[in-house]
C-alpha cells in the first residue's frame, strides 16, 4: 500500500468507538416505538433466534431501570442491567448499563425512530467500554476501517 | 476470550496511527525505519506505538540481525472481530424477529377491524 493511502484512509483523527445498524420496518412509527417500550411486546422479539428474553424491570422514563435476562439455546443466561437515560416518544431512546457474558461490558445504546413515508427507520448506535486500567473507562470499540481490515485479513 | 486480551486489543486499536501501522503491515513485513517513513513522527515515537502493538500480540518482531522486521499477527484482530460480530448478530436477528412480529401485529389488527365491521 502506498504511504499516502495509509494516511488518507484514516479519515478523522478521532476513531468512532461504536457499532451502528439500521433497518426500515414496514409499520407506523408509533407502533414501532410501542413495541420497543412495552415489556409484553419486547419479550416477543428481543434477542437472536433461539433466545428467550425475560424482563425483570422496564421502567421507560429517564432514570428508570431496564433489567432483563436472555437465555440462549445453550442454556446460558446473558443478563443486562441498566437505566434509561433519555426517553422521547416516539423518536428516541437512550439506555446504558452492563452486560454479563463471558466478560462484563459497559454498553451505551441510542435508538432513533424516523418516519419514512409510512414506514419507520430504526437506527441503533452502541458504544462499548471495558473497565480496566488500560482503558481508564474510556469507550473503545470498532470502526469501519477495522471491519475492512479484519475482512481482508480473514481471506489470507 | 478473556476480557484482558480484548481490552488490550481494543486499546491498541483505538489509536489511528497504530491502525495505519497495522494496515501497512498487512501488505508485508517492514523494518521500523520503513514503517516510520509515511508518518510525521520520530523513530522513538513509532517504536512506542510498536511496543503497544507487540504487547497486544498484534505485531511480532523477527530475530534477523540488524533490521528485525515487524510482522502483523492477525489472530487478536480476529478475536476482536468475532466479538463485534456477536453484537452485530444480536441486532440483525432481533431486527428480523421484530419485523416478523410487526407483521403479525398488523395482520391481527386487520382481522379485528374486519370483525368489528361485521358485528356493526
Amino acid at each position: 500500500m502506498p504511504a499516502s493511502d495509509a494516511r488518507a484512509s484514516e479519515g478523522p483523527a478521532q476513531p468512532k468507538h461504536e457499532l451502528v445498524l439500521e433497518r426500515i420496518f414496514d409499520a407506523p412509527r408509533d407502533l414501532v416505538f410501542k413495541v420497543w417500550t412495552d415489556p409484553a411486546h419486547v419479550a416477543e422479539w428481543w434477542g437472536p433466534h433461539g433466545f428467550k428474553t425475560t424482563i425483570h424491570a422496564m421502567d421507560v422514563r429517564p432514570g428508570g431501570r431496564w433489567h432483563y435476562s436472555m437465555r440462549g439455546p445453550d442454556g446460558n443466561d446473558y443478563p443486562f442491567d441498566g437505566v434509561y437515560a433519555e426517553v422521547v416518544a416516539p423518536e428516541r431512546l437512550v439506555f446504558e448499563g452492563t452486560i454479563h457474558a463471558d466478560t462484563t461490558q459497559g454498553v451505551w445504546t441510542e435508538v432513533t425512530f424516523a418516519e419514512q413515508g409510512g414506514k419507520t427507520k430504526v437506527t441503533v448506535r452502541q458504544v462499548f467500554s471495558f473497565e480496566s486500567a488500560a482503558t481508564k473507562g474510556a469507550p473503545i470499540g470498532w470502526n469501519q476501517q477495522l471491519d475492512r481490515l479484519a475482512a481482508y485479513l480473514a481471506k489470507r | 476470550m478473556p476480557v484482558d486480551h480484548l481490552t488490550t486489543t481494543f486499546a491498541a486499536l483505538a489509536d489511528p496511527t497504530r491502525r495505519a501501522i497495522l494496515a501497512r503491515l498487512a501488505s508485508g513485513e517492514l523494518s521500523v525505519t520503513e514503517l516510520a517513513e509515511p508518518f510525521e513522527m520520530s523513530l522513538p515515537a513509532v517504536s512506542k506505538h510498536l511496543k503497544v502493538l507487540q504487547r497486544a500480540g498484534l505485531v511480532t518482531r523477527g530475530r534477523e540481525a540488524q533490521w528485525r522486521p515487524c510482522r502483523l499477527d492477525a489472530r487478536p484482530l480476529k478475536d476482536a472481530a468475532d466479538w463485534v460480530e456477536h453484537y452485530r448478530r444480536f441486532w440483525t436477528e432481533s431486527f428480523d424477529r421484530l419485523d416478523e412480529y410487526l407483521h403479525k401485529l398488523k395482520s391481527e389488527e386487520k382481522a379485528h377491524a374486519r370483525k368489528r365491521r361485521k358485528s356493526e
